[in-house]
């Protein structure tokens, strides 16, 4: 059992915000992994190469020394995914943690050549109870005009340390939307760093959390804006219940000689308990006059009046709760084309609201 | 197309430097006999020593901040805590001695404390050496003068309320302060006495490789009201200044508080200041806050709204010009239910200077039905100045309304051609588009002080399309 701390911000505030980093109590990283069977990957064989190996990346930022160094040297699932066509082409991976597949650390690399268009679908979920270990670093590289859609959902069940890093780089004229649905875990640690390095390089970064019971999301996203005209639109959507926490760390850096670019981020909360809890720092770095940036946050309960009104068309409470919240999340899921991966959703937001 | 040109404030007035004179200087450094030495050159209780001397020993263990600006070319064996001037506490400018009043002659205090102001304070160096303020204000039994006096005349207020707003081992140069602090104002106001006109204090730093480190303490009891302004300036020199101030304010139930301050310390000044203010039930404490000066300044007023129904307000405007970085903020903790929130905060960063808005909005469980809403700006005016905000937000009940909203970027061309579309030359449209952005803070500002922020500022736009 260790004690970690993990998930720094790119430029530290005072200590006693406690927002610098997470500190973790009783993690235990496993010394010795056996191989993780329960992996399936279905993609389209003439667009998509597969390949079960994948290269050790250097991580610009990363979760922490120790598991960025688990996953290098000790990965027991290596796959990478060279996209080659531009007609669209799509690839799942799914991950499912059960008894005898515990422990995952998984190294994915991705990468989208120019002019390639595909979507990626990358699924991690427990069939059982029992405490999982997920330790993971996806890299992707969007090569100039290519255009990658990249799904994220993490379903784990609610015992399980989940930790992921996520690296870009973009060229120019190059798109990369990301859609992360974060629903599992004890712990869930998201370290994701982009960077925009083309000209009119565009990231779109839309994200869905909710949390129950004691679950702690931290999400650490990074854009470091170089290109000119490049572009970055951060969306956070979450929910929090019980004493679930949420930390969300989102840094739009405009880099000098970005003229031209835009950066926007938007965090949203809905607090539908007295003993949740919501931290965030938006931060804002500006290096470059001829920018434009914003960030917006905000944190509240669920409004009264359309509580109200949905309730006077019959609905129960716990019902109208939940209409709402998959009112604020359905812009989000509506980017998930895979019908099957939406219902998963679906279900595991209502399980979680019931 | 030719950039805005936004010139450097001018600091002819505030650079008149005066001759390194003084009644008594403190060698430079910070050791326990250093601290002995000035707790007996001020006379203080023994109970002030003993505190200053425990203060140092926080002040050795903690830490300089791991975060911020770099702060490693601060020296304390290369600065003096204590410089008494050849004056001694006057409530008559006649008094004081001739070159010490021509200068806050030619910086306007004794002419506004005619005009605009119920009393006055002035520190020059380490004492107060001016202090008055209005009979009718004396006779309501409202208290206003320097801490010295405060000590030794009200020992029962200053015991119970000094430094336990802001506690020494805050952070390090909050320990420094309480270690090494002189001079500043004491101001009590009773129960139900409205001070309808400002009282204002002056801080004037002229010895060079000195500190500044007066210490403000007001307590406004219930149901009264006050409007206190600050100003500093010192002129500048090649090593470097430190302040490290502390403000602390008491505004009790039903009570409210104006806190002005502008800040036009020299380039060569460390201007590292703790205000701190704890707020009663259906008080309110408004901060109002322009920062020109320094080489670096790390200030973040805080509010803690403590009783229900409690109110704060922030206002705060930052310029950096060449060579600065002026890292500032503001943060409210909400401890009680119906507590609401506003802050305001604008930044100009030009020809090279930093902007950082650093801030915390925490809204505690205990503070249902609270409220609060942040907003905050920052214009770049050239491609090699920096501008950041690091705001934190941190939640943690439900029954709030919290909304945080920021924006970065250069004056808009859009903007700009627009006006220019109604007839207006393109220079008047930038002068009115900087001069837009920095109203809503000029107009909180006592009028004297709006006029000497727009003189500041100096709003001279030579921009054309070129």
């Amino acid at each position: 059992m260790e004690t970690i701390k993990l998930n720094e911000t790119p430029v530290r505030t005072a200590r006693n915000f406690r927002i610098n980093n997470i500190k973790l109590e009783n993690i235990e990283i496993p010394n010795s992994l056996s191989n993780f069977k329960n992996v399936t990957i279905s993609y389209d064989k003439n667009k998509i190469k597969v390949e079960e190996k994948a290269n050790k990346v250097d991580l610009a930022y990363g979760l922490e020394h120790t598991l960025t160094e688990q996953v290098k040297t000790e990965a027991n699932k290596n796959i990478t995914l060279t996209i080659d066509s531009k007609e669209k082409a799509e690839a799942k991976i799914n991950f499912k943690f059960n008894e005898q597949n515990k422990e995952l650390v998984d190294n994915i690399e991705i990468i989208a050549k120019e002019n390639t268009n595909a979507t990626v679908v990358i699924e991690y979920e427990s069939t059982s109870k029992v405490q999982n270990f997920h330790n993971g670093i996806i890299s992707v590289s969007a090569k100039n005009s290519a255009n990658l859609n990249l799904v994220i959902i993490n379903l784990t069940n609610v015992e399980t340390n989940n930790f992921l890093a996520i690296q870009d780089t973009i060229e120019a004229n190059a798109k990369i939307i990301y859609t992360i649905v974060d629903f599992g875990g004890k712990n869930s640690i998201t370290n994701l760093y982009s960077n925009l390095i083309g000209k009119c390089s565009e990231n779109r970064i839309n994200t869905i959390y909710l949390g129950s019971k004691d679950q702690l999301f931290d999400l650490n996203y990074i854009g470091e804006l170089r290109g000119e005209k490049s572009n970055i639109q951060i969306e956070v959507q979450g929910a929090l219940t019980d004493n679930a926490r949420k930390h969300f760390k989102g840094t739009i850096d405009f880099k000098k000689g970005c003229k031209k670019a835009k950066g926007n981020e938007n965090e949203s909360c809905m607090l539908l308990s007295d003993t949740a809890k919501s931290l965030s720092l938006p931060m804002l770095l500006c290096s470059e006059e001829d920018v434009e940036g914003n960030h917006s946050s905000s944190a509240g309960k669920v409004g009264l009046k359309e509580l109200f009104y949905i309730m006077s068309r019959g609905f129960t409470l716990k019902e109208a709760m939940k209409l709402m919240v998959r009112a604020r999340f359905n812009e989000i899921l509506e980017n998930i084309e895979n019908e099957e991966a939406k219902e998963k959703i679906i279900n595991e937001m209502n399980k979680k609201l019931d | 197309m030719k950039k805005t040109e936004l010139n450097e404030i001018n600091r002819n007035i505030y650079d008149i430097k005066n001759k390194d004179e003084y009644d008594f200087k403190i060698k430079k450094g910070l050791t326990p006999e250093i601290i002995k030495e000035i707790s007996i050159q001020k006379n203080d209780p023994d109970w002030m020593r003993d505190f200053r001397l425990k203060a140092l020993e926080v002040y050795n263990k903690l830490e300089l901040p791991s975060w911020g600006p770099d702060l490693s070319e601060l020296n304390m064996d290369e600065i003096a805590t204590y410089v008494r001037p050849k004056s001694k506490l006057n409530n008559s400018w006649d008094e004081v001695p001739e070159d010490i009043k021509n200068t806050f002659d030619k910086l306007g205090i004794p002419e506004a404390e005619k005009t605009s102001l119920a009393g006055v304070g002035a520190q020059y160096d380490s004492e107060v050496v001016y202090h008055s303020m209005k009979e009718d204000l004396i006779k309501q039994g409202v208290i206003y003068t320097d801490m010295e006096t405060a000590v030794r005349e009200y020992p029962d207020l200053v015991k119970e309320h000094f430094m336990k707003c802001v506690p020494v081992n805050d952070h390090k140069f909050v320990a420094l302060h309480g270690a090494v602090w002189s001079g500043g104002s004491f101001v009590y106001v009773p129960k139900g006495v409205k001070v309808e006109i400002p009282l204002q204090s002056y801080f004037r730093l002229n010895s060079p490789e000195s500190g500044q480190f007066e210490h403000t303490l007001i307590i406004v009891e219930e149901n009264a009201s006050l409007h206190f302004i600050e100003g500093c300036s010192a002129p500048k020199y090649n090593k470097v200044n430190l302040h490290a101030g502390c403000v602390e304010l008491y505004v009790k139930d039903g009570a409210y508080l104006r806190y002005s301050t502008i800040e036009n310390w020299s380039k060569n000044m460390l201007n590292l200041n703790t205000k701190k203010a704890i707020v009663g039930k259906n008080a309110q404490v408004d901060w109002v806050s322009g920062s020109f000066g320094s080489k670096i300044s790390m200030l973040y007023p805080m509010s803690i709204l403590n009783g229900v129904g409690a109110k704060t307000e922030f206002t705060g405007i930052s310029f950096a010009g060449k060579g600065q970085n002026l890292d500032n903020g503001f943060k409210v903790v909400h401890n009680a239910p119906n507590t609401s929130s506003v802050v305001n905060a604008k930044s100009i960063s030009k020809n090279g200077g930093k902007c950082t808005y650093r801030s915390l909005v925490r809204i505690n469980e205990m503070a249902k039905n609270s409220k609060s809403s942040v907003s905050c700006e920052s214009l770049m005016l050239d491609d090699f100045s920096v501008s950041d905000t690091i705001p934190v937000n941190d939640i943690r009940t439900d029954e709030v309304e919290f909304s945080h909203e920021a924006k970065i970027g250069k004056i808009s061309d859009k903007t700009i051609f627009y006006l220019m579309s109604r007839g207006i030359s393109e220079e008047d449209a930038k002068a009115m588009i900087v001069r837009g952005f920095a109203y809503p803070i000029s107009k909180e500002l006592p009028v004297e002080y709006a006029v000497e922020m727009n003189n500041l500022i100096n709003l001279e736009l030579e921009g054309a399309i070129g």
